[in-house]
């Protein structure tokens, strides 16, 4: 089968994932995705599995250092040479988490950002250095979830905090998704939604915020930090996605 | 310069079937692959997923005809030229025409699984599309009528 066919036999035989937070299953299993995923040229699964991986917390849980990932970010973004809309998809990525690092390294009681480009991505590092204690850096014009992030942060509310930033990675896939009907591009935005659906699905008030608990204790005692979360750190918007482990 | 417009000629008087197959085959193949797809993910209703992929083959079926209409008892320097444009241009569009056609009915395909209601009103652009293809086979046939024979 020729490529732009295999695509559309394949986008076409993954159902529909419907909007984030409309449904409490995941449509189709992770068995059934790789099932069909298993249409894809070996070297397209690779790329695939390393966008994932860069994306999904589990996948940048094994680093220490925040560089580390950063490095690895840029290295991911390098192999995607291919494929620009999925670059700058990871690049928006890793974007979002600097934010969400940044809230919460603020949030903790830091007065400045420090050395960000140790910690931090992409092209808000200065303006959040530069705006430091601007409740959304000055950003707030052209995104103003940050200053409702800050907002929500200020109240410890971390459900609704979970819920906007999935949200905000939602939209972001969705306004990369609008560009990719039957494509290389359009695969990998499904699987990352499904994996934001996936975890979504997973998700019990009570668990996680008992977990939740657990992580800020263990963060604020200053045990087995690095294991449990990276809450300071760059990749720190999906440690909440990932109460209950990541399948991807 | 006779024998290059009757080679012409014969090129015309062919092309629409030619060019008609190759719109045929590759919407088909496009709707198919759709269609296969769908069927992997739905408990019932592959028939009108096969059903509509298989909208593009009328292009072909145009062709035939446009070639059948443009037949002269013989071939020769003064119809040449114009079973030559008639036939290239007809056949040209109904390979674009099919192709596109292709890539519609797939969209519509994929757009009616997670929405089922949208099926009907999904077919639109394509049935916009086939009737494109059915002007360049009225016109072919009008102006089929004026080539001196």
């Amino acid at each position: 089968m020729s490529r732009p066919h295999q695509y559309i036999a394949l986008m076409t035989s993954l159902p529909h994932l419907g909007k984030l937070f409309s449904r409490k299953e995941v449509p189709i299993s992770q068995f059934r995705l790789k099932q069909r995923l298993a249409m894809l040229v070996p070297e397209h699964v690779a790329l695939l599995r390393e966008m994932v991986e860069v994306t999904a917390w589990a996948g940048v849980a094994k680093y220490n250092q925040d560089i580390e990932v950063i490095r690895r970010a840029n290295q991911v973004i390098a192999d995607l040479k291919d494929y620009p809309d999925l670059q700058n998809l990871v690049g928006a990525r890793m974007e979002t988490r600097t934010l969400i690092a940044a809230l919460r390294r603020r949030a903790r009681g830091q007065d400045t950002a420090g050395d960000i480009q140790s910690w931090g991505f992409g092209r808000w590092c200065s303006q959040i250095k530069a705006n430091w204690s601007d409740p959304a850096f000055g950003l707030g014009h052209f995104m103003p979830w940050v200053s409702e992030a800050h907002r929500l942060m200020q109240q410890d509310d971390h459900i609704a905090m979970e819920r906007l930033t999935l949200t905000e990675v939602f939209r972001q896939l969705d306004q990369f998704g609008t560009r990719h009907e039957f494509d290389f591009e359009a695969v990998g935005i499904y699987v990352l939604r499904w994996v934001i659906v996936e975890r979504w699905s997973r998700y019990n008030d009570d668990d996680a915020r008992k977990r939740l608990q657990s992580l800020i204790s263990s963060a604020l005692n200053g045990t087995d930090v690095a294991e449990n979360i990276a809450s300071t750190q760059v990749f720190s918007t999906d440690n909440s996605l990932n109460f209950e482990g990541v399948t991807s | 310069m006779n024998e290059f417009v009757v080679a012409l000629g014969w090129f015309g008087l062919y092309a629409p079937v030619a060019l008609g197959a190759i719109g045929s085959a590759w919407g088909c193949a496009l709707g198919g692959s759709a269609a296969i797809g769908a069927m992997l993910d739905s408990e019932g209703g592959y028939g009108r997923f096969i059903g509509v992929s298989l909208m593009p083959s009328s292009q072909v079926i145009y062709g035939i005809v446009i070639m059948f209409s443009l037949q002269q008892p013989s071939v020769d320097a003064a119809n040449g030229a114009a079973l030559f444009g008639i036939g290239l241009l007809s056949g040209s569009t109904m390979l674009f025409t099919g192709i596109r056609q292709g890539e519609v009915l797939a969209s519509a395909i994929h757009a009616s699984k997670a929405k089922p209601e949208i099926f009907g009103i999904s077919l639109a652009p394509a049935a916009v599309l086939e009737g494109f293809s059915v002007f360049a086979l009225v016109f072919a046939l009008v102006l089929a009528g004026t080539i001196p024979s």
